[in-house]
């Protein structure tokens, strides 16, 4: 009369395991559902009766209890039907308990039976790996994203009704369809060596990828900011297979299902400046969904005109460009985002794009269009480049697949260098490791020193000037940081807008 | 604040202030009704007495007429000889009417201001040769530094510096007299109780501290446009020679270029570079028979005096190797790092790194993207 069918709910992007109790004892026939059900999960009632019904089985008149463990969670969505049905069916005996014996089951039921899919199957599955489940059942159209998680045994289901006969032995468990294969994506097409010139934005691009520093260019329009941070993502080395099925989950969590396997390029979001708060960082009332500083999330968050941001979006970033993950804390839920990206912004100097010293505006116009980016913000970008339009004629320089091969080498280096660290790349290593992790001697110290005296950095500045240092010495593929290194950090790092 | 060698004040003295610190009642209308009247004491009387609309009409143009009467009525409401006369000892302030020994203008020039007020701690400041230095408020980092040393030599020589107290060029005037201990006049188009711009809040107090800080606009004027240009007049009119340093074509430093011609003043202008727009007007200047001033002490030849033997320029080793190819890729022209790798064929490490080494040896600077030879 007693049936227990484990399952598991989404919270922000991550799953949670959750026991489907389904108690049927005798009494006047009733339906209830306990433990923190949202709108979606109480109105499962009404589609697994008719589900039941439809797929030529019994449902039971008697008094029946659903409970959904643990209680203090918030349950979403009609994700957890299929276990409810399975539990129906399990306590009323129409399935032998021991079939669903260390499998979990997710999927979503329609009034005639179908089991349909659900969002954010990857990360459910995920997560039910981690906590020890060996196999699942999930929906058919889904089972293809959920066997891309490691050491679990998945098996589809189509029907409820030939569910339950594959289940009892009587029939074959279905195949399912691949994923979905990739469609020809318009950022296939761009390539670093279309661009023109440029060659010292396009060196600060290469060490903004290295290290994976946050990098702002500004210039006036047509010079190109553009074209070249649009790139960023041509010569980002492929994430590695941990990164990637962190990067497809939370995508997979977000809505956007996963087409042809794990992610094989890591993310680059470029939200319009019209985007909002809770778009920017994830939010939203009730159940929190993350923004795009998640869905960029080892990736890189592209910002595109950033004066134009509203300044309170702009200020909202702040906290996860310091600690790389959102915590955004509502009534009834705290969630945490994962936040790990890196920034490239481009800005005009000044409302007439053309910047000093050729610049019309009058001081007024300018300082208040600087003021529209907070000096908070611009101190949290390592590099800072002017980018001035190539003379007509300038050379193309090299392609991205030669740029990428020098950055996944210097990805190798700080990999190797932070093998013991809780950080893995130059841009994160904290201020207070910098002198054991990023020594200087002679001439680079000399030249830092000196940097620090004639540009008057602050603190959190020279420490900057440092990280990039380290990057460029990786790119060179040198183990010591030369004074060049730091001259070229400290001029990447300039006064703009 | 004490007031060296002030001399007491009158009833016209400060009925003049009175008049001067009245929203919209500039120099021009303060002229009409002081001449028509005969002295300050008495047109302000007329004012409070509301006898000077007639006199006045004539200072209004058609669009303004209705203007008029309300004005005057105001006027009356608001002129306050008791306050102003208790601001200006508490302030300590120097007051001179046009035609007393005193005034600071010694000839008379068309527009000649009523009054002139001033505030600081050193009046001798307007006993020595006085030099002009104004330019754009937009200035290159190569005005800036051009017009602090123009400044400091001409200090250095006893003559005070004479500017506006703007951004840009003004400031880097009154701060290099400043910083070279002399004496300067920072010439304001605001009440001497506002401090306007704001950021120039510290120039103010060290301007008051080796000069003094003049205008002809009554206490509590705030920032008013049109009262810029006019007070453009007062430092062509003080000033023995304009220097114009860098000025856009259409800026407030022509302006007062304009003014010194007409007042018969000699006017230096610092030649620069067809690309740069804060050039443009100097250029223009030039053009127009401006000297072109490109040794300083020039400048102390035309007011009659003999330069001093030139102070030696600090011992700086040329650079050799990479610095000199840097340099020579200059060209004396600003270059932004690209420019310079692409010339010199060095790659951006090295540029870098001889930019910085260039920077500390004081060859070059590095601003606002580029590299400014020095």
């Amino acid at each position: 009369m007693l049936a227990s069918v484990v399952s598991a709910t989404l919270l922000g992007v991550e799953g949670h395991l959750v026991t489907v109790e389904v108690h049927v004892s005798p009494g006047l026939p009733s339906y209830t559902v306990v433990g923190l059900p949202d709108t979606a999960v109480r109105e499962s009632r009404e589609r697994v009766r008719a589900a039941v019904l439809s797929s030529g089985l019994v449902f039971p008149q008697h008094r029946i209890t659903v409970n959904l463990a643990p209680g203090a969670v918030r349950k979403h969505g009609a994700g957890l039907d299929l276990a409810v049905a399975l539990g129906i069916l399990v306590a009323t005996d129409a399935l032998p308990a021991d079939v669903l014996e260390g499998t979990a089951v997710l999927g979503e039921l329609g009034l005639d039976g179908t089991v349909r899919g659900v969002p954010g199957m990857l990360a459910l599955v995920d997560s039910l790996a981690r906590r020890g489940v060996e196999r699942v059942i999930v929906p058919a159209s889904d089972a293809a994203e959920a066997a891309l998680v490691h050491g679990v045994h998945v098996r589809a289901a189509e029907h409820l009704g030939a569910l339950r006969d594959c289940c009892k032995g009587e029939a074959p468990w279905p195949d399912w369809d691949p994923l979905p294969a990739p469609r020809p994506d318009e950022d296939d097409d761009v390539d670093l060596g279309e661009v023109r010139g440029l060659p010292w934005a396009r060196r600060a691009l290469e060490a903004a990828a290295a290290g994976g520093h946050h990098v702002l260019f500004s210039g006036p329009p047509g010079a190109g900011k553009t074209m070249l941070a649009r790139r960023l993502a041509t010569i980002l080395p492929a994430p590695d297979p941990a990164e990637a099925l962190e990067v497809t989950r939370i995508h997979s969590a977000a809505g956007h299902a996963p087409v042809g396997g794990l992610a094989r390029r890591r993310p680059f979001r470029a939200p319009h400046h019209t985007a909002s708060v809770p778009a920017l960082v994830g939010g939203g009332s009730g159940r929190p969904t993350p923004g795009e500083v998640t869905l960029a999330h080892r990736g890189a968050l592209f910002l595109d005109e950033l004066g134009e941001f509203h300044p309170g979006a702009l200020d909202a970033l702040r906290q996860p460009l310091e600690e790389r993950a959102v915590r955004i804390a509502r009534q009834a839920v705290s969630v945490t985002f994962p936040a790990d990206f890196q920034l490239v912004a481009c800005t005009n100097p000044c409302p007439c794009g053309l910047g000093p010293p050729w610049c019309g505006c009058s001081e007024l116009q300018r300082a208040r269009y600087r003021r529209r980016l907070s000096a908070p913000l611009l101190d949290r970008f390592d590099l800072r480049v002017a980018v001035r339009p190539p003379e007509p004629g300038a050379p193309t320089g090299e392609s991205s697949a030669v740029v990428r091969e020098r950055v996944a080498a210097a990805f190798a280096r700080q990999a190797d260098r932070y093998r013991h660290r809780a950080w893995c790349r130059n841009a994160h290593v904290p201020a207070g490791a910098l002198s054991e992790m990023v020594p200087l001697h002679g001439d680079a110290a000399e030249a830092w020193l000196t940097e620090c005296d004639v540009r008057r950095l602050t603190g959190r500045g020279a420490a900057r000037v440092r990280r990039v240092a380290r990057t460029l010495a990786d790119l060179d593929d040198v183990a010591e940081v030369a004074a060049a290194h730091v001259a070229l950090a400290s001029m990447l790092r300039e006064d703009v807008p | 604040m004490s007031a060296p060698g002030r001399a007491a004040l009158r009833d016209d003295h400060v009925a003049a202030v009175a008049l001067a610190g009245l929203d919209s009642l500039g120099a021009r209308r303060l002229r009409v009704l002081v001449d028509h009247f005969g002295t300050p004491s008495r047109a302000l009387r007329a004012v409070e007495q509301r006898r000077a609309r007639a006199v006045l009409a004539t200072t209004f143009g058609p669009n303004h007429r209705h203007l008029l009467d309300p004005l005057c009525a105001r006027w009356a409401a608001e002129v306050d000889v008791g306050t102003t006369g208790a601001l200006l000892e508490a302030r300590g302030a120097h007051v001179w009417l046009d035609g007393e020994p005193e005034f600071p203008i010694g000839e008379p020039v068309p527009e000649l201001p009523v009054c002139l007020l001033a505030e600081g701690d050193r009046p001798a400041a307007l006993h020595a040769p006085r030099v002009a230095i104004v330019g754009t408020r937009s200035a290159t980092p190569h005005g800036l530094a051009d017009a602090r040393e123009l400044a400091g030599t001409l200090v250095d020589a006893g003559v005070t510096v004479v500017s506006g107290l703007a951004l840009g060029i003004d400031g880097a005037a009154h701060a290099g007299a400043v910083a070279a201990g002399g004496c300067t006049v920072g010439v304001v188009a605001t009440g001497l109780d506002v401090e306007y711009p704001r950021r120039h809040r510290t120039l103010y107090r060290d301007v008051r501290a080796h000069g003094l800080v003049l205008g002809e606009t009554g206490y509590g004027i705030g920032p008013v446009p049109w009262r810029f240009p006019v007070r453009n007049r007062i430092i062509a009119a003080l000033a023995d020679i304009v220097v114009v340093v860098e000025a856009t074509l259409t800026g407030g430093a022509r302006i007062t270029a304009e003014h010194a011609v007409r007042y018969d003043r000699a006017v230096f202008a610092v030649p620069g570079s067809r690309r740069n727009a804060a050039s443009a007007g100097t250029n223009a200047l030039i053009a127009d028979g401006a000297y072109p001033l490109t040794e300083w002490s020039d400048v102390l030849v035309a007011l009659g005096m003999t330069p001093g033997s030139r102070r030696a320029a600090p011992a700086r080793v040329a650079p050799e190797g990479d610095g000199r190819r840097v340099l020579d890729a200059l060209g004396g022209e600003p270059a932004s790092p690209e420019q310079l790798a692409a010339r010199t064929g060095l790659g951006p490490e090295v540029v870098a790194l001889t930019v910085a080494v260039l920077e500390r040896t004081g060859w070059v600077t590095w601003s606002q993207g580029l590299v400014w030879p020095q």
